[in-house]
């Protein structure tokens, strides 16, 4: 009898507690007919390797549960290709299969004659492994600061709560209106609003373009200082402790505020973790109501709270369908409908709905860096369908998506913009008469970043030892007006700061001479530099906690590599802005 | 006809139900002995879906070839199906009418209805075979047990289609194969891949009631972008 390793033989314990009727008909009903095979975007990317086939990969954990818990597989393995795990090794392998070649997006789930339902076991595939620690690093790190932090993307409280005030006078300077509000932990309203931490950090308008529609809806409404988080990571990882954890959180808070509905801003995994998964992780029965905000803006539109101009809106559009969204939650014709008020233009991609491709950045792909290539590979189906459309827009209601979308339209060099429909329904909201506005300024979306110099009069030091990102954050910084600064190593770094007392500083990580934990602790330790803010800058994730475990001030910003224009601008923007406030 | 040939019509079938019976029952128990998973959540989607439509959606699935894009846009490989399974429930009717109602064979149309569909049910065992055989990815996917149970039913619909006459008198080599073959696959089936049928309702059962409530099931398909094109 071979021995078995320590995690191996958890990971075989831990399978025979996590099974179900469901998931055992799963992995007992397949009969490898093959039918699912061509309904996975990995294969039809990689057609000469079946080890992307849906079958074969249910087969890598089918084969475990064959050995162990179903009865031929115990007395005759090799009849059936059951075959138990021993190793680490063996367990990486698994690693590879279930984290990296397959995005849980249920497609070949709904191909299948005999239901099989490969996503869901797959998803607790990862679950096993990952409580054994067997994990991409980007998933360690990102359940790390969903448990710790309290969302997924390590934004703190303040930098949230800033982020809502910025927005808030943005909103005033461009309504011209003092009155409209980002309300925080207002009691008893009708409509608790919760969001994706990449608004926070990557995409801030979207939560201005929610607040203006609520506002001219008139909605009673907050978002909460706590628990606003509606993204779970539990979905991708498999952790349903972290998943019923998380969804608690932001359903105490919502109780807490006395709020009557819970409103989840536009995130397919978002959406599914919360409105239907939680509840189960968690064992849960949520006392009040949830809805898409695609259903609430539809609803105000419907109910004649807020006008909309389609006109506004002339480029031609398609529609992405998040997996989760349409074929986990059946949420693909309201967006359509809604689509259909606020756009002049818009064209089907095809197929569409509930058969729609992923989006390839699904399942937490985007957290999973080692699996880049594979996922770029299998994204030119998705590329494919965009193309056909001749949109210029692609619109999509999950954050998740718009990450992935950007990923491969730029990787395939398309000549397509991404949107959710919270930005096209704002963009062709019409301002009522006694606070209208120049039809210039009604449609002017915050921020618009790099148009004209909004960093004029701003010196920035940017840190980083590799030269291609110092010349494209130079370029951008400098065509948005900043005197910049370079920095190739920590300690020229240090020395720079000292010297030209900057504006801000970008920091790379993982530097030669020093690193940038260690600069951020010099700056601030030091009382001449401590208020110079910082925007932490690194392609190693895993490295944040070279950060934040340190006995000082949290930074002002934190983005990971690769930036682009828009979200390098967005960021620096908003902390200068925010310190500027502060500091009045 | 022989003593043989009358215990493998009977008593060696009723040994082998039997035992196939058994075996199921215990099998059921063992699949039903793990909880099922349930939705606690309020429905989403469209509100006339509910779990009870979706589990008979899920359920009916299979006869809509139009519902799932697998099946859509392979109609050939459907008939396949179709023919194949429609192959096993002739030879296995075949098995009961020939020992309690041969006369049942005397009609033309039931002998000739037999005959065809088990015939082309061999013939597309014999297709399936070489695709499971020459396709790598079918290779990367199957057992033996998927082997050895496409050639078990191959073979079987083989002797099944010349035992249908139901005729001895040329001798009773062919009748004796089959309904050895026959109650070998009873016995053989719980074991196998061949049992699908058995969780065929249940997963079925359950991913439509999941996804009525979820308002996906009963399914809408892709609307062609001509359709909806403005
Ligand atoms: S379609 Fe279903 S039964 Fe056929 S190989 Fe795929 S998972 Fe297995
Ligand atoms: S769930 Fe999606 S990515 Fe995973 S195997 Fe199925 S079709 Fe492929």
């Amino acid at each position: 009898m071979k021995n078995r390793s320590y995690k191996a033989e958890k990971v075989i314990e831990l399978l025979g507690k996590k099974l179900n009727r469901q998931i055992v008909g799963s992995l007992a009903a397949c009969v490898h007919c093959g039918m699912c095979t061509e309904m996975c975007h990995y294969v039809l990317t990689n057609p000469d390797d079946p080890t992307y086939a849906p079958a074969y990969k249910g087969d890598q954990l089918r084969k475990i549960f064959k050995r162990h818990y179903d009865w031929t597989g115990r007395v005759f393995p090799w009849w059936v290709k059951a075959k138990s795990v021993y190793t680490d090794e063996d367990l990486e392998a698994l690693k590879d299969t279930v984290f990296g070649k397959c995005t849980n997006c249920r497609r070949c789930t709904i191909n299948c004659p005999m239901g099989v339902d490969l996503a869901s076991f797959n998803r607790m595939a990862r679950g096993l492994l990952v409580s054994v620690g067997i994990m991409p690093e980007g998933v360690a790190v990102v359940s790390k600061d969903q448990w710790e932090i309290g969302n997924q993307m390590g934004v703190l409280k303040e930098d949230y709560l800033d982020t809502l005030e910025w927005m808030e006078e943005e909103l005033q300077d461009e309504l011209e209106d003092e009155t409209v509000k980002i309300p925080v932990d207002k009691m008893n309203c009708d409509v608790v609003y919760s969001i994706n931490p990449r608004e926070v950090k990557y995409d801030p308008r979207t939560i201005a373009d929610a607040a203006k529609i609520f506002h001219f809806a008139g909605e009673n409404w907050t978002m909460p200082s706590e628990g606003w988080d509606m993204t779970n990571f539990g979905l991708f990882s498999g952790d349903d402790d972290l998943g019923g954890s998380v969804g608690r959180r932001l359903y105490e808070k919502v109780e807490e505020l006395r709020g009557k509905k819970l409103v989840i801003s536009e995130c397919g995994h978002g959406y599914r973790s919360t409105r239907c998964e939680a509840p189960n992780w968690g064992k849960l029965d949520v006392p009040f109501e949830m809805e898409s905000s695609v259903i609430t803006m539809l609803r105000y539109i419907k109910e004649g709270k807020i006008k909309v101009d389609k006109t506004r809106n002339q480029e031609p559009v398609t529609f992405h369908d998040s997996c989760n969204n349409a074929r986990s939650c059946g949420l693909f014709d309201e967006p359509r409908e809604l689509l259909n008020l606020v756009v002049t233009d818009f064209r089907e991609m095809y197929p569409n709905k509930a058969e729609n491709y992923c989006c390839t950045g699904g399942g937490g792909a985007m957290s999973m860096t080692e699996y880049t290539p594979r996922r770029l590979k299998s994204a030119k189906i998705k590329a494919d369908q965009l193309t056909a459309t001749g949109a210029k827009i692609v619109v999509t209601s999950c954050h998740n998506c718009v990450d992935g979308l950007t990923d491969l339209i730029r990787h395939y060099k398309l000549d397509i913009k991404v949107a959710q429909l919270v930005n096209l329904t704002a963009n062709a909201l019409v301002i009522p008469e006694k606070i209208s506005l120049p039809e210039e300024a009604a449609v002017k979306r915050i921020p618009e970043p790099s148009t004209d110099n909004v960093l004029a009069g701003k010196k920035i030091l940017i840190a980083d030892d590799e030269p291609d990102i110092l010349t494209f954050f130079s370029t951008v910084l400098e065509d948005n007006g900043a005197e910049v600064i370079t920095a190739l190593n920590g300690k020229e770094a240090v020395e720079l700061i000292r010297k030209e007392k900057p504006d801000l500083v970008t920091l790379d990580l993982n530097m030669p001479e020093m690193d940038g934990g260690k600069v951020f602790e010099i700056l601030r330790k030091d009382p001449e530099l401590a208020d110079i803010p910082v925007c932490i800058i690194t392609g190693r994730p895993e490295l944040r906690r070279l950060i934040y475990d340190r006995p000082v001030k949290a930074p002002e910003g934190y983005l990971d590599k690769p930036v682009d224009e828009d979200t390098l601008i967005i960021n620096i923007r908003k902390i200068l802005e925010v310190k500027k406030h502060s500091s009045k | 006809m022989s003593d043989a040939l009358h215990f493998a019509e009977h008593t060696l079938q009723e040994i082998a139900l039997i035992f196939m019976a058994v075996v199921y029952i215990i099998r059921l128990l063992w699949i039903f002995h793990f909880k099922a998973g349930r939705d606690r959540q309020a429905p989403t989607g469209a509100f006339n879906t509910t779990p009870a439509k979706g589990a008979l959606y899920s359920l009916a699935n299979i006869m809509m070839p139009w519902g799932m894009e697998s099946t859509r846009k392979k109609p050939l490989f459907y008939i396949q199906f179709v023919i194949f399974h429609l192959g096993v429930v002739s030879a296995i009717l075949l098995s009961f009418i020939i020992p309690y109602g041969p006369s049942l064979l005397e009609s033309q149309f039931i002998a000739a209805i037999l005959h065809s569909s088990i015939g082309l049910a061999c013939l597309v065992g014999c297709i399936r075979m070489i695709r499971r055989i020459t396709k790598p990815v079918m290779r990367a996917i199957s057992s033996p047990d998927d082997y050895f149970s496409l050639a078990l039913l191959t073979a079987w619909f083989f002797f099944a289609f010349w035992a249908v006459p139901n005729n001895t008198q040329n001798g009773e080599t062919i009748l004796l194969i089959y309904f050895w073959m026959t109650a070998f696959f009873l016995i053989y089936v719980p074991f196998s891949k061949i049992s699908h049928y058995l969780y065929y309702p249940i997963t079925r059962y359950y991913l439509g009631k999941t996804l009525g409530h979820r308002g996906v099931y009963p399914f809408k398909r892709s609307n062609r972008p001509e359709v909806v094109n403005h």
